[in-house]
């Protein structure tokens, strides 16, 4: 999957915005919208929060766990920790980028959000290849990888299971020589 | 004692300064802003030496020969003294340091900064150093303990602390004071100190007075108070002999008090009244220096020649003299109590007052509940100790004549401080940045800092009108903003007069605003806008209109000073006082005005109902336009407009806190959909400008009984809801246009919720109650209601609801009649009394008319009611002899006529009302039907009275006044039969007028219809037993046809009853004895039973036989008491 696509899945989530205009329930194929009053908060997908931003519609209100404190804690308990720690959000890559992106007078730290959520992000990538690195070199058959966001996967995901394809190949044409030891190694 | 005040002089340049004496007592050292030290040498020294130690220095304190500075560059520096020569750098901060103080021995140093940290360095070792961290803000003042074992601090936070200074951790903590961002807005520097030698008392200074420790219980003992202080305080310096505390305020009051008695020895006022902010004594206890804002050098000399003498006895037996002082008086050990005890109990209020004055200049009290609660423990550990106090009272007296006797024994409820004119949805004026106004319109944010002093003026919704910045050149302290304009107020100054800034955007010509000066002497106090008018209240009690473009209109005294007020549409609501309140309430008044066309008084003055001890804190209209009030417990309270303007409360904010100290700031509220829109405030009563707050949305709930279950729950969902739609009712009564699908979509939701509340009370076997929920149902559900009650089988319950459903059948058709007849005889004069009932007629009828329009199939069910009225006629006639009761108020019924004819029409339906209502089973009762004697009799009555009507008698088809002629009865006038089969003509005529529009057109429709349902009872006529009056019509039928030819058949048939009813009741009874003869099949069955089972049987035939629509209602219906009983079962 392209990290578009997965964007756009993202785009689905649902964040608080407050418009500053009034309009009845919009009725959309994926659900109906609103009603919307002006100064009241509302939820909509974060395609049109980010739609209704861009036009100087709405404010859109920060998702709960994007507050500094609430980071600080994450990216600690995901440094401090070997496995992947759960995420406040599948999304929280996507949302922070398009969040900071189009609405960052709207949430209050934004740059230390930023660099907050890109070290996790960082962590966790870490992590990833970290533990990619250990099932190729031990040549593990599975690996189980709880709390992964969609983006992670995504990131790794193409890439590894061809290489781990191509070493198959590798390893498969090794075989004829020493047959009968290699396959009990497996 | 005599004192000599030294005449001022100036020392340093204007800002904050401090002093302190030397050990000797020779010196007298200052530091300023300036950025120097002075040492003087006497207040007479016209050369003091300076020492400059940086660019400003915060605080000085000298030990020995070392003089410790904290300066601007965020040290703290040694000089040594007299010198004046740098000893190096104690310890640095990351901003300056407030306070610097040496401990007694002169060992170490502790100083608090602007960091929030608090440090202690060793004089001798700086590297030895501790921090104290736990303050949230600028630590103002630090004092040490002389015993070195713990640290006292007070910071901006709001918190005063007292540390333990070996483990470096917290021993307790108080909140006591105002929170402030910096220590440049503390309204006090709050200067702590600890009683000297042993350590015994801390003062700490809180507003006003000042409060005193007891070290390790750390409670409260007592504090000081005195009605000459005016502003916070802002020093305390207790004398070195530790019996005095001499007590620097804002505003220049100095005043020294005797600990032990708690009286006020010394009262000096600055001589130009500038804040005190630094207090030193002589180390002999003779003189007190001080300084203050303005760099100031003063002394008191010869203070105390007592305070001479104690100074020179050893320190011990100073102490021991202290605790004999406690302990001679009190052998209970109600130590703690001591102090306050001592201080006069009538005194306290104005105390409390002061306190809370200050606390709320616009909203009340931010306080912190913790410090509250400490007051009422204290204020009752007082009234505990009363008798007790009462006997001792001779011996306090010998300590200090404080208060003359008589007002010490005083116990009686004490008067409440009023609260202050407040804006709706405004933070306190003395915040830097604050809302002036949120509300449903948009926000007024007001900045005031150093940097700017402006307004910020947003719009929820920006097509109103696009958000505006303003500087705010007259520091505009109000405002309020609606739809047409934003109107600001300020308060006067010495130059200014008070003034009012309407900013009328919506303005088509180009002159935007205008501006308004009040009179000299009045200010402003609150502001309000209206649709097309703004008002302002001021302190001369007046209450001045303007329209929206500026031309002064309307101008009235208010009977008490204005509190708060708000305007909606053409209402006025103001909240005033209207008196003195006692123990912690508020006496509130308020009045609603109507500015309109028609103006006019709606609430008088009446009392505004609030929780105990709590104030206003929300004045407002809902989107709808009915008053609410919200107080500071967090009640919210909306006018019933349908209970005689009473105040019901719908929502109490405080149960959704998470917190004890969390509250919610109300700043909008809707009544369609039921929307409580507020502010969470965590930890405080208003929200901060920054971040910006998030609306959030509390559900109403009336406080009812015993919510848990199925039936308080739905007792509360349908209370609420007729409660919130009754603004629907108002605004139609008003002329305004109101959404007619949802008062629909309300009344179904009410309709639906009877009908649940009725199956339960089925379920539950309490038919009692099933009747009364009944009797709230409109007709037609109460057709639903029997036919769920024949359905579980209750019979007589059943039975009673048809009665139920005559009767409000009955009374739609009166009220029709009533209608009608008020149309026709509106230019006759009975005005006064018919205008009074009119409107809620109108109304009631309009309901009705919903009602009949949502079942068409009704009209087959009328067809029945005529059937079923003519039974009760029947009963009805023959009991007429039998009831007295109803004999007599016929009479007085009667009388009433010869007065006044038009009048009996409008009450006729009253009567018949009320008098079924008693719902009494009559004992005489002679007739088969098992009918209680109230519906019948009120039948009657209105019959007879209807009879007696000469003045409908116009109205009456020529035909039937013919038959009256052959009248045998005299009593019977003629117009009797008229009103009943006018009253099906009506109801008739309602449902299809209302189908088709009410066209005049559609009477032939009409004719045609009712050709539809006339017939259907005569098909039926073979299986359903017939009745009296269908006999006799058979037989009278062709005599009728003869009389009129050109008549149709239902025309025939209402003749036909019109006559029947003429007849005497002999004759009437002889045809329904001849008909009952006819149905004697099965006598056990009730008959009411068979009338049910007949009207379903009709329906599924007229069903069959009839149009399409009819069919699919009918399915409806049963459809919708299937789920009904589906749900219930």
């Amino acid at each position: 999957m392209d990290p578009s696509e997965v964007e756009f899945l993202a785009e689905k989530e649902m964040v608080t915005i407050i418009p500053n205009f009034s309009l009845d329930k919009v009725y959309l194929i994926g659900g109906e919208l609103g009603p919307f009053n002006p100064g009241l908060p509302v939820d909509v997908p974060l395609w049109l929060a980010i739609n209704l931003k861009q036009r100087q519609k709405c404010r859109i209100v920060p998702p709960e766990w994007m507050d500094v404190e609430k980071l600080e804690v994450i990216r600690e308990q995901e440094r401090k920790e070997d496995t992947f720690t759960p995420i406040p959000s599948p999304y929280y890559m996507e949302l922070t980028k398009l969040l900071l992106n189009h609405a960052s007078d709207n949430i209050p730290k934004a740059d230390e959000i930023r660099t907050l959520v890109k070290d996790t992000w960082d962590t966790r990538i870490a992590k990833l290849r970290l533990s990619a690195d250990s099932f190729v070199s031990q040549q593990e058959v599975h690996a189980k990888l709880d709390n992964l966001t969609l983006m992670e996967i995504n990131t790794i995901g193409t890439f590894f299971t061809d290489s781990l394809n191509n070493l198959f190949k590798i390893r498969a044409n090794l075989q004829p020589r020493g047959e009968s030891t290699m396959s009990q190694e497996y | 004692m005599t004192v000599d005040k030294k005449p001022i002089r100036f020392g340093h340049t204007e800002g904050h300064t401090d002093i302190c004496f030397d050990d000797t007592g020779n010196y007298i050292v200052t530091c300023g802003s300036d950025g120097d030290v002075r040492v003087w040498e006497g207040l007479d020294d016209d050369d003091p030496k300076s020492i400059s130690v940086g660019e400003k220095a915060y605080s000085a304190a000298l030990k020995g020969s070392k003089l410790v500075t904290a300066a601007s560059n965020n040290t703290i520096q040694v000089h040594t003294f007299p010198e004046g020569a740098p000893d190096g750098i104690l310890t640095r901060f990351t901003t300056n340091a407030n306070h610097v103080v040496f401990n007694d021995s002169g060992t170490h140093v502790a100083a608090g900064s602007s960091d929030f940290m608090i440090k202690i360095v060793d004089v001798s070792d700086s590297s030895q150093q501790k921090t104290l961290r736990g303050h949230d803000a600028p630590v103002l003042s630090i004092a040490f303990d002389p015993k070195d074992v713990y640290l006292a601090s007070s910071s901006c936070d709001g918190s005063v602390v007292v540390w333990n200074i070996s483990d470096q951790v917290r021993v307790t903590t108080w909140k006591l004071l105002q929170k402030s961002s910096d220590v440049s807005n503390a309204k006090s520097i709050c200067r702590l100190s600890w009683q000297p030698c042993s350590g015994k008392l801390l003062a700490v200074p809180v507003d006003q007075a000042v409060h005193l420790y007891e070290r390790d219980s750390w409670k409260e003992i007592g504090k000081l108070t005195d009605d000459f202080i005016k502003q916070a305080v802002n020093v305390v310096c207790w004398s070195p002999c530790g019996k005095f505390l001499a007590v620097g305020c804002v505003g220049g009051l100095l005043t020294v008090w005797n600990v032990e008695n708690q009286e006020c020895l010394e009262r000096e006022k600055h001589e130009k009244g500038y804040t005190v902010c630094g207090l030193a004594w002589h180390p002999k206890g003779d003189q007190l220096g001080y300084t203050d804002t303005e760099g100031c050098l003063g002394l008191l000399e010869g203070l105390s020649a007592g305070s001479v003498t104690s100074s020179k006895l050893p320190s011990s037996r100073e102490v021991k003299d202290y605790d004999d002082l406690f302990d001679d008086d009190d052998d209970d050990g109600v130590l703690e109590d001591h102090l306050s005890e001592k201080q006069s109990p009538s005194k306290r209020p104005f105390i409390e007052d002061d306190d809370d004055d200050d606390l709320m200049p616009s909203l009340g009290r931010s306080r912190h509940r913790g410090a509250i609660l400490d007051d009422e423990e204290n204020s009752l550990d007082v009234a505990s100790v009363k008798p007790e106090m009462e006997k001792e009272a001779g011996e306090n007296y010998k300590h200090g004549p404080v208060e003359p006797p008589g007002r010490l024994s005083y116990d009686g409820p004490l008067p409440t401080p009023r609260q202050k004119p407040f804006q709706s949805g405004s933070t306190p004026a003395h915040l830097m940045h604050r809302f002036l106004v949120w509300n449903s319109v948009g926000i007024v944010r007001g900045y005031n800092d150093e940097q700017d002093n402006a307004i910020d003026i947003e719009f929820h919704d920006t097509s109103v009108h696009h958000s505006m910045h303003l500087t705010n050149n007259l520091s505009h302290t109000l405002a309020d903003m609606s739809q047409e304009a934003v109107l600001l107020a300020c308060e006067s100054t010495d130059e200014l007069a008070s003034k009012l800034h309407c900013l009328h955007f919506s303005s088509w010509d180009t002159n935007k605003e205008w501006m308004v000066d009040l009179p000299k002497g009045e200010d402003v106090q609150v502001v309000c806008l209206g649709q097309g008018w703004a008002a302002a209240a001021t302190n001369a009690m007046l209450v001045r209109v303007f329209s929206i473009g500026g031309v002064q209109k309307e101008i009235f005294s208010l009977p008490g000073s204005v509190v708060c007020m708000a305007g909606h549409g053409e209402q006025l609501l103001v909240a005033f006082h209207r008196g003195t309140g006692f123990d912690g309430d508020q006496s509130l008044g308020v009045l609603l005005l109507q500015l309109g066309k028609k103006k006019r008084q709606i609430l008088n003055g009446e009392p505004l109902p609030l929780s105990r001890k709590s104030y206003l804190a929300w004045l407002g209209f809902s989107a709808e336009g009915t008053p609410f009030t919200v107080d500071s417990e967090g009640i919210v309270r909306m006018l019933n407009r349908s209970l005689g303007n009473t105040w019901t409360p719908v929502c109490n904010t405080n149960e959704h806190c998470k917190g004890k100290s969390d509250h919610y700031w109300v700043v909008g509220i809707h009544e369609n959909p039921q929307q409580l829109r507020c502010i969470p405030c965590k930890g405080s009563r208003y929200p901060p400008t920054l971040p910006r707050p998030a609306v959030a949305i509390l559900p109403f709930n009336l406080p009812y009984c015993q919510v848990t279950t199925e039936k308080g729950q739905m007792e509360e969902l349908f209370g609420r809801s007729v409660l919130f739609h009754k603004h629907l009712d108002f605004l139609e009564a008003s002329g305004y246009e109101i959404d007619e699908t949802a008062k629909n979509q309300a009344q179904k939701e009410q309709q639906e919720l009877l009908m649940k509340m009725f199956a339960l009370s089925c379920k539950l076997e309490r038919d009692f109650r099933c009747v009364e929920l009944a009797e709230l149902m409109p007709h037609n559900v109460v057709t639903l209601a029997i036919r769920y009650a024949s359905r579980t089988k209750r019979m007589s319950l059943a039975q009673r609801l048809s009665e139920l459903a005559l009767e409000k059948a009955a009374e739609l058709a009166s009220s029709c009649v009533e209608e009608e007849e008020e149309v026709e005889e509106e230019q006759e004069d009975f005005r006064t009394q018919l205008n009074a009932g009119y409107s809620r007629t109108a109304t009631e009828w309009s309901r009705h008319q919903n009602r009949i329009q949502q079942q068409p199939s009704r009209e087959k069910e009328q067809a029945n009611v005529v059937e079923e009225e003519e039974e009760e006629e029947e009963g009805g006639g023959g009991e007429v002899e039998v009831d007295d009761e109803a004999c007599m108020e016929n009479k007085k019924s009667l009388h009433k006529l010869f007065n006044k004819a038009g009048n009996s029409t409008e009450q006729s339906p009253k009567i018949s009302l009320m008098s079924s209502r008693e719902g009494r089973v009559n004992p005489f009762k002679v007739s088969a039907t098992v009918k209680p004697s109230g519906l019948s009799t009120g039948q009657t009555r209105s019959t007879n009275i209807l009879d007696n009507m000469v003045k409908s008698a116009k109205k009456m088809a020529a035909p039937v006044s013919q038959t009256s002629d052959k009248q045998k009865s005299p009593v019977l006038k003629p117009l009797m039969p008229k009103p009943r089969s006018k009253t099906q003509a009506t109801l008739f005529k309602v449902s299809t007028n209302k189908n088709a529009n009410k066209s005049i057109d559609d009477k032939e429709k009409e004719v045609l219809k009712m050709e539809t349902a006339v017939p259907s009872p005569e098909d039926t006529e073979n299986r359903k037993p017939r009745t009296g009056f269908q006999l006799w019509l058979e037989e009278n039928r062709n005599s009728i046809v003869m009389d009129h030819t050109d008549m149709d058949e239902a025309d025939i048939i209402k003749e036909g009853m019109s006559r029947f009813r003429l007849l005497s009741t002999e004759d009437r009874m002889s045809w329904t004895e001849k008909a009952k003869r006819g149905r004697a099949e099965d006598p056990t069955e009730l008959k009411k039973r068979k009338r049910t089972e007949g009207e379903e049987k009709d329906q599924v035939n007229g069903s069959q036989a009839d149009e399409a629509p009819k069919k699919k209602k009918i399915v409806d219906a049963s459809a919708k008491l299937s789920a009904f009983a589906f749900n219930k079962d």
